[in-house]
């Protein structure tokens, strides 16, 4: 038996665990103690994250589509039909007809490869992936306000922190190692404040814990902030020296009527006090937030909020506060820091700056095409007009994840042609043409960076299983079909590619990842020692940017026909769309079906019984689902998770997208209940 | 050959390799990350052994590994084939800390107890267990207050107290003598003045604790039934279902066994460490749960490790290792729980469960609904039961069946 350390493939939180490899197969995990973040445990995902890795389903061999039913295939085959279609489809359209999903579970390397890939052979822009359904409007909001779209500081600042902000965030449950660090700040006397609507688990231990209504999130942020500045507990220093348009702000925010707060929110004046009181007036607070803030049309807006709060109070630029988005998926940070956006090259380079293009045609020897690319939600809005004819989806399933299913499903079906890199056959792969079997994150080499921006390596500890290949591989042997030389020794080859062209991760190469646990970017030259908090004595930007943002309403607001608010989002023992997280036997066990909670008084009213089905309709469509009587949502409000493909959630959620940030509003939309007989 | 001995620190290395070249030579290394785990060591020059901290994981799963194979099994035709997997390999465990070796005493006790588990015991008769006495205590030790160490009486087969130059080593079980009688002129005699200086080496580290715990007061609480509800409450809350407290404690040795197909013909029968704070490892087949809440899980896994190992091993299985205490996320960890257990005011406690919280801990009801039917019971006089029944709640069939459970009828 050897051991193999590496990063865990499920959350964003990093942790690294040691792969137990005995005679060519995965027997176990164990956490690294020195490691930081995992300090010696993981959640459970962690400690099982290597169970799907063997499991039966895993594809062995390629697979293209013949007569309607997907058969077995040798790599060369299925290579060159792809390749041939793939070109096909760009001579006769031209590259804009192709679009691009590349994957926050995939590492940097494959993501730069994929978007270089798209961009240098395929000659579009249209490539983008997950994390336009969850943070891009961190990614854009953030960076207006501050210059930089990622966490600002480091998860164990979190344990040095007096006051805590949490907000659209089930910590415990989604990213359970920084709620670690949550406890300990607690053990040293922090006071927590909790804004969610679901009685999450965290809020037991808040000092103050606020339950706004669904999408109200700005109206209680600005009120939040009336109250700061009507009882002069911002920092007037920090504003003056670090920020700008503050003016303007103000004179907008001292109107706000705090009344509106408990009309829209439900939150009362006297609890908002509370928490505003509490977050203002420490010196070192810092905000976590995640997909409560983000997956709404108003996403972009409640992030501003977020960094406007912080500027006001000058909780920002400073060890142990910030603002942190708690990124979902190992490498959803790399992915976009890879470039794997519509707009943006490598290191959120602008695609559309020509100085920027000339730099990386130099060394990727082609033109690129200049302007904005499609993001993943317009992508298969565009299937339909024929814009979009052809798509390489790389691990990742809008089948199941992307909003309004019945119109995504279309979608994919409607494709001219469509190929899928996965390690299971999904719900999306099941639309392929060709389906090529990718190799698992112990089966490969490369980089993955971590929700606090950290750079950490995943090391091959077993062969791919069967005839899979890592997905650089597949990429690269893609591009030499399509008569653009992809040619690369090793993932540390790649890497060095990317440090040449993206200033974040300049000084990013592998023998010094290899030396500590990893450096966080930005990293810009070999000496860099890597930066744990960003904007250290002044923005990114220059100056922190105020902006009033106005409250906008959901998109679609319960009615008497669909009387029900709906929320959606993830649970514990579970990853997004469970195509690993269900085939690993600890975690199916926790929780092996669907649910949909609902407040029993609600279910008193409607006649449902607990672990009784119920159906749930709304405008898109319906699904059946087992009850789960509990009080940790308010009335009128059901949830139900995302992860199952018996009864997706995402049948019911709506295509009303951020306009910034086009993300959907996952987080809200109306339903009605009926009971099944 | 006497039962005390003398290994000189130079001869280490050349004692383990020997070892290493005869059998399986498993040591606590520290790696170049700065872990230490215990390794399979197959060239004792090529790596760093560290024999002063605490590996990250138990030694149990050289002999329980996490995830193990019992037998393969084949479909052919209308017929099932199977070959067993049984384990054939000759090991030695160096370094062990006292708490690890006194947890696996306590595994061989378990897994023959009634059945005689012979993947455990093939692993076990052919492993010689050699165990470094902790001269210095390390924070949240507390082997001491659980009889576990510092130092032990018997149950090794070689037992080393580093005494700075060298190791005074003690011949306990056979397969200890068999190694030294081998390789004996790595050894030297002891004088009286080793014996009196590994006397106060031992002295020394049995008052070196930092932490010390009552577990006789909280087993007898626990029997008492006299642990305050409050207290599983919190620790429910606290708790976040990761599981690690069982795959990081030396005496968890809970398992499941599933069969794992590996295509449409073939497959394997595998077991894997379970833990007891999970939901699914009581739920029974028709999703009822015996104890859905958490804070049921903590209370069972204490229960478990104090008073029951206490009534039937006569010891709590608690080794006083203290790798719970350093990764709970919630900090309900062995010594919290004691701590807080004794500090409370003893008191007894209700001792019968009543069956509005039978149904509650199998989440069949909720909290308001249960309080609202005890409301409206005030007033009918009914049975709580038949209060619920009434109110359409839940059905009769639902209350029979939590209530045969719950009373051990099947």
């Amino acid at each position: 038996m050897h051991r193999v350390l590496t990063t865990c493939c499920f959350c964003a939180c990093g942790c690294n665990l040691y792969l137990e490899v005995e005679a060519g197969k995965i027997i176990g995990v164990i956490p690294s103690r020195e490691h930081p973040v995992a300090r010696g445990n993981l959640c459970l995902k962690g400690w099982n994250s290597f169970g799907f890795v063997h499991h039966k389903d895993r594809l062995q061999y390629p697979l293209i589509r013949r007569k309607k039913h997907l058969v077995e295939a040798n790599w060369e085959e299925a290579l060159d039909l792809v390749a041939k279609r793939l070109l096909e489809i760009k001579e006769r359209h031209g590259g804009r007809s192709l679009g691009v999903f590349s994957s926050a579970k995939c590492t940097n390397e494959e993501n730069y490869l994929l978007m270089k890939f798209a961009r240098a052979a395929l000659k579009t822009n249209n490539v983008d992936h997950c994390a336009r359904l969850c943070h891009s409007p961190s990614v854009i909001g953030l960076n207006n306000a501050f210059g930089s779209g990622a966490m600002t500081n480091s998860i164990s600042e979190l344990a040095n922190a007096e006051v805590i902000l949490v907000t659209g965030s089930n910590t415990t449950e989604q990213h359970p190692q920084i709620a670690r660090f949550i406890f300990d700040a607690l053990a040293k006397g922090a006071k927590l404040i909790v804004v969610d609507p679901r009685r999450i688990p965290l809020s037991r231990f808040a000092h103050v814990y606020l339950q706004p209504r669904l999408g109200t999130d700005v109206i209680w942020l600005n009120g939040m902030m009336k109250i700061i500045l009507d009882e002069g507990l911002l920092d007037e220093t920090f504003i003056k020296m670090r920020t700008e348009n503050f003016r303007a702000f103000t004179e907008i925010l001292r109107k706000f009527d705090l009344k509106q707060v408990e009309a829209v929110s439900g939150i009362s004046v006297e609890d908002l006090e509370r928490a505003a009181r509490m977050y203002a007036g420490v010196k070192r607070a810092a905000i976590i937030y995640s997909m409560g803030i983000t997956q709404h049309v108003s996403g972009t807006d409640n992030v501003q909020s977020i960094a406007n709060l912080a500027m006001l109070t000058g909780h920002v630029e400073r060890e142990f506060t910030g603002v942190g988005p708690l990124r979902g998926q190992n490498n959803v940070q790399g992915a976009c820091d890879m470039g794997a956006l519509p707009g943006t090259l490598s290191g959120y380079q602008d695609i559309a700056s020509e100085e920027i293009r000339k730099k990386f045609e130099r060394v990727w020897k082609t033109d690129l095409p200049s302007d904005r690319g499609l993001t993943g939600i317009d992508m298969l809005h565009s299937v339909g007009d024929k814009k979009i004819q052809g798509m390489f989806i790389m691990g990742e399933n809008p089948a199941l994840s992307h909003p309004d299913l019945k119109a995504t499903r279309a979608a994919l079906e409607d494709l001219e042609f469509l190929v899928v890199s996965d390690i299971f056959l999904t719900e999306t792969a099941e639309f392929a043409d060709v389906v090529l079997p990718a190799a698992s994150f112990a089966e490969k080499d490369g980089t993955v960076t971590s929700t606090e921006r950290r750079i950490q390596r995943i090391r091959r500890a077993i062969p791919p299983v069967g005839e899979s290949k890592p997905d650089q591989q597949i990429i690269c042997e893609l591009a030499s079909r399509m008569n653009y030389s992809m040619h690369y020794e090793s993932s540390a080859e790649v890497m060095e590619e990317i440090a040449m062209l993206t200033p974040i991760y300049g000084g990013v190469y592998y023998d010094r990842l290899d030396k500590g646990w990893g450096l966080f970017w930005p990293c810009t030259n070999p000496d860099h020692p890597g930066t744990p908090f960003l904007h250290k004595g002044s923005f990114a930007r220059g100056k922190g940017r105020f902006e009033y943002v106005v409250y906008r309403p959901p998109a679609e607001m319960p009615d008497d026909t669909y009387p029900f608010y709906l929320t959606t989002g993830r649970i514990y023992p579970h990853w997004h769309t469970g195509s690993m997280s269900r085939r690993i036997a600890a975690l199916s066990r926790e929780r092996p079906e669907a649910f949909v909670e609902i407040n029993p008084k609600d279910a008193k009213r409607l006649g449902v019984a607990n672990n009784k089905p119920v159906r749930v309709i709304s405008r898109r469509g319906e699904i059946t689902v087992k009850v789960r009587l509990t009080d940790d949502v308010p009335e009128n409000t059901i949830f139900i998770p995302f992860h199952f493909r018996e009864a997706p959630a995402n049948i019911l959620t709506h295509d009303k997208c951020d306009p910034g940030a086009d993300i959907p509003e996952f987080k809200v939309c109306a339903v009605r209940l009926e009971r099944v007989q | 050959m006497p039962d005390e001995l003398i290994l000189n620190k130079e001869h280490l290395t050349g004692f383990l390799r020997k070892i290493a070249n005869e059998r399986e030579l498993i040591a606590p290394v520290k790696n170049q990350y700065g872990d230490t785990l215990f390794e399979i060591v197959s060239c004792v020059d090529d790596v760093s052994l560290d024999l002063e901290s605490r590996p990250v994981v138990p030694p149990k799963n050289f002999f329980l590994p996490r995830t193990e194979i019992l037998f393969n099994y084949r479909h052919e035709g209308k017929e099932y084939r199977f070959e067993e997997a049984l384990p054939d390999i000759s090991r030695v465990l160096f370094g062990l800390r006292s708490c690890d070796l006194w947890a696996i005493l306590f595994f061989d006790v378990v897994f023959q107890e009634n059945f005689k588990d012979r993947y455990y015991l093939n692993r076990r008769s052919n492993t010689i267990l050699i165990n470094i006495g902790c001269h210095k205590p390390m924070q949240n030790c507390f082997c001491k207050s659980a009889q576990s160490g510092p130092f032990l009486a018997y149950g090794y087969d070689l037992q080393f107290t580093d005494m700075g130059d060298r190791f005074f080593v003690e011949i306990g079980r056979p397969g200890g003598r068999e190694l030294v009688e081998k390789w004996d002129y790595f050894f030297e005699p002891v004088t009286q003045k080793d014996r009196n200086e590994q006397y106060e080496i031992v002295l020394e580290a049995e008052s070196g604790f930092e932490r010390i715990v009552d577990f006789d007061t909280a087993v007898s609480r626990f029997i008492n039934d006299e642990v305050d509800e409050a207290l599983w409450e919190e620790l429910g809350n606290r708790c976040q279902g990761c599981g690690g407290c069982a795959y990081v404690c030396p005496t968890c040795y809970c398992f499941d066994i599933a069969d794992r197909p590996v295509s449409d013909s073939k497959g394997e029968r595998v077991r894997t460490h379970d833990a007891c704070t999970l939901a699914g490892f009581t739920r029974l087949a028709g999703g009822y749960n015996p104890r859905h809440e958490r804070r049921r899980r903590i209370r069972r896994r204490f229960y478990h490790k104090l008073a029951f190992a206490k009534e039937r091993y006569h010891r709590p299985s608690c080794v006083g290792c203290g790798r719970c205490v350093e990764i709970c996320f919630g900090r309900i960890d062995m010594i919290h729980f004691i701590r807080t257990v004794c500090e409370q005011p003893g008191k007894a406690m209700k001792a019968s469960l009543r069956l509005g919280e039978i149904l509650l801990d199998a989440g069949l009801i909720s909290k308001e609904e249960l309080k609202a039917a005890l409301e409206k019971q005030a007033d009918t006089g009914k049975p709580i039961g038949a209060q619920l029944i009434e109110d359409g709640v839940i059905t009769k069939e639902d209350v029979a069946r939590a209530l045969g459970i719950q009373l051990g009828i099947p």
